[in-house]
């Protein structure tokens, strides 16, 4: 019974994840996000920084009049800081948490392609075992030969975590 | 009833199609139309308005008692809000309305007089109509049908205005609380007879109206003049001024780009200067969307003075002056309890009473004047009295006892009015119900914060109390210094700053070892570094090779040492979103002249952070 439930469950999230992709590089990893969360892709540009937040929050930038916070994914995700260059980009994503939507910017080393992913391209994020959590990922997909990672947007940059930031830095 | 029918068949096949799950108020009622959330948010909007001006028209009334254009007025509003309220099943709203109306129609035909009475009891079934519409906007909002208001009492006391006819006990004028029975029937039928009967004593009062016609017939103009409007939702404003504020900085990105810097043709310099104008001039249209006049705001405090100047048997005369004067509708918003706040303290505490102000040699009549303007880029909104003023030493002997000033401290006359404003403190010697509980001015002053403005007192004994709000003409744009840290560009908002200077190297002082001081003017003012708090890297690291910036946070002076100051600039506060909102010592985010986002400074906010440490 337990185990048809979850099968289900499997199916129906299967489905779910199933869809366009934008992938984009960071360091050696391919990874990739819901195109539908995208609103645009912008090269790097000047950023203003702001205080007390967390090293990997860089700061803010000027969307069109909207004054947006901008992270370092690289950098959210523990990987060594790198210079930007001129292939460096700031993907702008809606992030949805708890009925409150807004718009972040990404910065990623480069951005690659849009991909269609079926459901048979996508597999379960594999069990690292005990103490390995993984919630920001949706899960892996192969695609000739290579793997990617699909990433749950909403959980890496949680609109919690990051409004809980002024008291790290305070 | 034919027709009726016929509506609610049409009306259920909408119900059908679209049924809301909020219940109707009536719950028992047929009539699905009473349960449309549109069609009831219109009603308590357009009633809202309706009440508004009905309360201007009754306090108009109260002054001149035959001023026939305020009663007709006063009717007409009652009169759509009862036809509203009857078509939405809204009992309660349309039995009082209608009550309302049959009392005023009994006036306007002269048959009944206007007395302080009567405008009590209109009064009351406006408020009472008032929390109606509260009731009924929780309701839509919370999709719960708030427990239905008795109106019995109301009723049963304006309709005993109606016919003061044998029979009538007094007590129903001064508003029983007895049931409506068979009886208020037939004063209803009463009433009405009085109605048809021909006027009798009250003839004067519509023959009085006579020579106020011209201004009756000036009044309707100007409200038909107000009409001419359209209702836009403010997020569209708020959306429409931001954009506006980026095309203007756009503008000035190809006005002052490097490549039209050379060599600029005389058609492209013409096209270019044409363009900056209508920018300018859509910017200033589009800020002025945002503006109201005060009088809205002031006329509200006119219910108050009637009450308040009745209940404790005061004679209080209000005048209202620049009324048209513009301010931000948020401002206006936000001003409003405030402005009550001081009204009500004026009223309660500074004016005496007619006997005890005859005795000082004054009119029996105090005055409370509410005046707007414009002075120096900013609104100056006065509330003064003219009734005994403060007393310095009590207020003196009290900041004592509640410890809020050091023993033996030499204060100014300004420093001990700005005392009042100091929380937990109240002069009142007895708490009333109405003020004196000691929230007073300190939340006055911290509303009048908020909106970016200052507040302070002065009072000549014996001869009134005077306050003076200033506050900036918008909240959407601010006026501030640019200035930079490092690679950094902040924006210190320039209502705060006092002054700039270099210091001399022989001015710096350090306190322990760690504070350091700064003399200014004969006073040793603490620094606070900014690109310590904020971690980043600065140019200078001397405070007197940078700039000191003299500013003014919660009544106490410090210097914010910055590396330069790069301009003056007039930019539009943008929220850093809800992710960033609480950063101690950053206001908000500005786009600046070359589309950079530049931090506005929240002067409090750092003062307060290294105040804590």
């Amino acid at each position: 019974m337990e185990t048809m439930a979850a099968t289900s469950a499997a199916s129906q999230k299967v489905d779910h994840r199933a869809g366009k992709y934008l992938t984009f590089q960071l360091g050696n990893e391919e990874f990739a996000v819901q195109v539908l969360r995208v609103r645009e892709i912008m090269g790097i540009q000047e950023i203003t920084a702001v205080p007390q937040t967390p090293g990997y929050v860089k700061g803010v930038i000027n969307l069109r009049g909207k004054v947006i916070p901008v992270v370092d994914l690289r950098l959210k995700f523990g990987l060594p800081e790198i210079a930007y260059t001129q292939r460096t980009c700031i993907i702008v994503a809606q992030i949805e948490n708890r009925g409150t939507k807004l718009l972040i910017g990404i910065i990623v080393d480069c951005v690659s392609e849009v991909l269609t992913l079926q459901t048979t391209d996508i597999e379960d994020t594999p069990d690292f075992g005990s103490g390995v959590e993984t919630p920001y990922l949706l899960g892996m997909a192969k695609i000739k030969g290579k793997v990617k990672i699909l990433l749950d947007i909403d959980m890496v940059l949680t609109a919690q975590e990051v409004m809980s930031l002024g008291p790290i830095g305070a | 009833m034919a027709r009726k029918t016929e509506q609610k068949t049409v009306a259920a096949e909408e119900a059908a199609a679209a049924q809301e799950p909020v219940a109707p108020p009536a719950a028992a009622s047929a009539n699905p139309l009473a349960g449309d959330p549109e069609l009831l948010n219109d009603f308590i909007l357009e009633s809202k308005e309706h009440l508004t001006s009905i309360e201007l028209q009754l306090l108009t009334l109260d002054q001149d008692p035959g001023n026939a254009e305020a009663i007709h007025a006063i009717f007409r509003g009652f009169h759509t809000i009862k036809g509203m309220a009857g078509f939405l099943d809204l009992d309660a709203v349309r039995e009082v309305s209608h009550e309302v109306e049959t009392i005023l129609d009994l006036a306007r035909n002269g048959a009944l007089g206007i007395t302080g009475a009567v405008i009590d009891r209109i009064l009351e079934s406006k408020d009472y109509l008032t929390r109606c519409l509260t009731d009924l906007e929780t309701m839509l909002q919370t999709g719960q049908a708030p427990p239905a208001r008795d109106n019995a009492a109301l009723i049963e006391a304006i309709r005993g205005l109606g016919g003061p006819a044998p029979g009538t006990s007094l007590g129903s004028l001064l508003g029983p609380v007895t049931p409506p029975g068979p009886v208020t029937m037939g004063l209803m039928e009463l009433a009405r007879e009085v109605a048809a009967t021909p006027p009798e004593p009250d003839v004067e009062m519509a023959g009085v109206a006579c020579p106020e016609a011209p201004e009756a017939v000036k009044a309707t103009e100007t409200k038909a003049g107000a009409a001419r409007s359209i209702k836009v939702d403010t997020a569209k404003l708020d959306y429409l001024v931001d954009m506006v504020g980026e095309m203007v900085i756009a503008q000035s990105l190809v006005k002052h780009d490097p490549d039209l810097a050379t060599g600029l043709k005389p058609r492209l310099a013409r096209n270019l200067s044409q363009l900056a104008r209508i920018t300018d001039d859509v910017q200033r249209t589009a800020m002025s969307m945002r503006m109201i006049p005060v009088g809205q705001l002031f006329q509200r405090t006119g219910r108050l003075v009637r009450d308040l100047s009745r209940k404790y048997g005061k004679q209080v005369e209000l005048d209202l002056e620049g009324e048209e004067t513009e301010l931000d509708r948020n401002i206006v918003e936000e001003l409003a309890d405030p402005l009550m706040h001081m009204v009500r303290n004026a009223i309660d505490h500074g004016i005496e009473m007619p006997e005890e102000r005859v005795r000082a040699g004054k009119s029996p009549t105090a005055r409370v004047l509410l005046k707007a303007g414009h002075q120096a880029g900013h609104i100056v909104i006065q509330v003064s009295d003219d009734g005994r003023g403060l007393d310095k030493e009590r207020i003196l002997r009290k900041a004592r006892e509640k410890n809020l000033i050091p023993p033996g401290a030499g204060l100014t006359e300004t420093e001990i009015f700005n005392l009042i404003f100091q929380p937990g403190f109240s002069t009142a010697e007895k708490v009333t119900d109405v003020s004196g509980r000691g929230v007073g001015m300190d939340v006055v002053r911290k509303h009048v914060q908020k909106l970016r403005g200052r507040v302070d007192a002065s009072s000549v004994r014996g001869q009134g109390t005077s306050f003076l709000m200033k506050l900036p003409l918008t909240l959407a744009i601010i006026d501030g210094l640019v200035v930079g840290v490092g690679q950094q560009r902040y924006i210190v908002p320039i209502f705060a700053v006092r002054e700039m200077l270099k210091p001399a190297e022989d001015a710096i002082s350090t306190v322990q070892g760690t504070n350091e001081m700064a003399m200014v003017r004969g006073a040793l003012v603490p620094i606070i570094r900014l690109h310590e708090r904020f971690n980043v890297k600065a140019r200078f690291e001397k405070p007197w090779e940078s700039l000191l910036i003299v500013s003014e946070s919660g009544g106490r002076q410090f210097c914010l040492m910055v590396d330069e100051l790069i301009g003056k600039q007039e930019v539009v506060i943008k929220s850093l979103g809800e992710t960033m909102q609480n950063i101690a010592g950053v206001a908000g985010g500005a786009i600046l002249g070359d589309g950079r986002v530049g931090l506005i400074l929240d002067l409090e906010g750092l003062f307060g952070a290294s105040h804590r440490e």
